[in-house]
């Protein structure tokens, strides 16, 4: 019979969309809700039915929903070979119990199954009341269904960008929470294109700033989002948009030096506050929407005032 | 006054050289740790002078184009900065002075 | 040369007026408190944009009798007020920090 094996998730090793999932995705959103659980009263035989029948390693002994113990195949086995299976479960439930909780992030799951050498963890609630069950087939499934979604958007994302004409940029990236090795990418890259195509430098640092304001914000304040970017003869502009959590004081946002920053944020060098109003700034259109829960969008646009090389009058 | 000047007057250890900046004559200096200031500024960049010793320098000084950075009171410099100055080809310079001798020391030059 | 002598300078407008003079033997200028904390000196003049009441925080910490605030910033009312329960002088100037570090070491130089 085949014991749970550890997963194979080194933290070290990973890439960003993996720590992404690991930390966005809670254990609730994963755990067995379907419970087979026992009274502590119950003869460790009818434990053993129950574990047939269900087709379960590890089954919770609980009294009204708390958890009071869990008892696992081994245990049967043990009962069997000593010859006490008609012992109560609480008699030889294991109650050194190691518990999950259900808003924690699958990270933590993770690192269980690493650390402990149990098949499942009992999941509670902020009551520490029973609420499911955690294996690592379950971490396997949830993780296999929620990067499945992640590639079907990114390829989507992919097939969206239009390839550079002449004429025209249409670029979608999508910038992660905390991602400060790639944060800002987006904006140099876009600012090199910029630059080769000779637009005067004035209006070449207006749009890198705007851009590269938008993409530090999702970076720092939301839990990730994307940044459009539209370029043709004319104009740039730059839409910012995330999903959570939205601002709770859009007009303090605005002004200059109030800011949300955490310290370790601060000691990176941003957060000082002047993002929006800077963005504001150096925009000829700029507007800005957001709200507690429902997100936050940011739309710029730059319009070229001069060329470098002369034109001809039209 | 010239990058050669500068990196000899304040001792500087060179760990990304960008070939067009021997050639300017470095005239404007922008002194910040916060990146979001250094967004701010509107004229020309020639050097950034910071303690921030990380990638995010680098980058927000390409934002600004600026020619350069220098990491001042001596503090150590990431991989991912040195890395940085090399995809965007700017001059990396590091130097154990505090930014307010730095600056001291600059000026001295500038006159000269 | 002591605070009262940046008086002198017309590019530093001095805001904070209720301050304990002291002797001035050196600058820093930085914009992250933790440097600061680190490694700035009693006997500094703080060069800085930090505009706000944790920067007295800190200078009280380090020992710091005068601020001097760059780029025209705003200085909060709370920072004016924290500063003038501690006796620390802050002035206020248009000069960004290169040249007000510039400045600052000129007038230690002339002593």
């Amino acid at each position: 019979m085949i014991i749970d094996k550890n997963i194979p998730i080194k933290m070290e090793e990973s890439t960003s969309l993996i720590l992404d999932l690991i930390y966005r995705l809670k254990i609730k959103d994963v755990m067995s809700r379907n419970l087979v659980v026992a009274l502590p009263e119950d003869p460790l035989d009818h434990i053993k039915a129950l574990m047939k029948q269900r087709n379960v390693t590890g089954i919770p002994i609980v009294k009204k929903d708390r958890l009071l113990g869990i008892l696992s195949i081994d245990d049967i086995f043990k009962a069997l070979d000593n010859g006490y299976i008609q012992e109560l479960a609480e008699k030889h439930m294991s109650k050194k119990l190691v518990m999950l909780e259900e808003d924690m992030p699958l990270a933590f799951a993770i690192s269980y199954f690493d650390k402990f050498k149990y098949g499942r963890f009992p999941v509670v609630d902020k009551n520490n009341l029973l609420v499911g069950m955690i294996t690592s087939r379950d971490i396997n499934v949830g993780l296999l269904m929620a990067i499945n979604k992640e590639v079907a958007r990114m390829e989507e994302l992919l097939a969206q960008n239009t390839p550079v004409d002449a004429q025209n940029i249409r670029k979608t990236f999508r910038i992660r929470k905390y991602d400060f090795e790639h944060a800002g990418n987006a904006s140099n890259r876009i600012k090199k294109l910029l630059v080769d195509r000779k637009l005067d430098p004035r209006d070449i640092r207006r749009v890198a700033v705007a851009m590269y304001e938008m993409e530090i914000n999702i970076a720092v304040h939301s839990e990730g989002g994307s940044l459009t970017v539209a370029i043709d003869n004319d104009q740039a502009e730059i839409i910012a948009k995330d999903a959570a959590p939205g601002i709770e004081h859009p007009e303090l946002a605005l002004q200059e030096g109030y800011s949300t920053a955490n310290e370790w944020i601060k000691s990176l060098g941003f957060g000082a506050g002047m993002g929006l109003a800077n963005i504001r700034r150096v925009s000829d259109e700029f507007e800005f929407q957001s709200a507690l829960g429902k997100g936050t969008v940011v739309r710029s646009v730059v319009r070229f005032k001069r060329k470098k090389e002369n034109e001809d009058d039209h | 006054m010239k990058i050669d000047q500068l990196i000899k007057e304040l001792d500087c250890e060179v760990l990304h050289r960008c070939k067009e900046t021997g050639v300017k004559d470095l005239k404007h200096f922008v002194v910040s740790d916060l990146m979001s200031d250094v967004l701010l500024v509107d004229g020309e960049v020639d050097l950034l002078i910071t303690s921030l010793s990380t990638a995010q320098a680098m980058r927000t000084a390409d934002i600004v184009s600026a020619k350069g950075v220098i990491v001042v009171n001596g503090k150590a410099v990431t991989a991912d900065m040195k890395a940085a100055a090399k995809e965007f080809d700017m001059t990396l310079l590091k130097t154990k002075l505090s930014t307010f001798e730095a600056c001291g020391a600059i000026h001295r030059l500038k006159g000269s | 040369m002591i605070i009262r002598d940046l008086l002198t300078c017309k590019e530093l407008v001095l805001v904070q007026k209720d301050f304990d003079d002291a002797v001035i033997s050196g600058g820093y200028t930085s914009d992250l408190l933790s440097d600061v904390m680190a490694h700035a000196a009693a006997d500094n003049v703080l060069i800085t944009i930090q505009a706000h009441i944790n920067t007295v925080a800190v200078a009280k910490l380090v020992g710091i009798r005068v601020l001097l605030i760059a780029n025209d910033r705003e200085i909060l009312e709370d920072m004016v007020q924290a500063a003038q329960k501690e006796k620390i002088a802050i002035f206020r100037s248009k000069l960004n920090q290169f040249d007000l570090s510039v400045l600052v070491g000129r007038l230690l130089a002339e002593g």
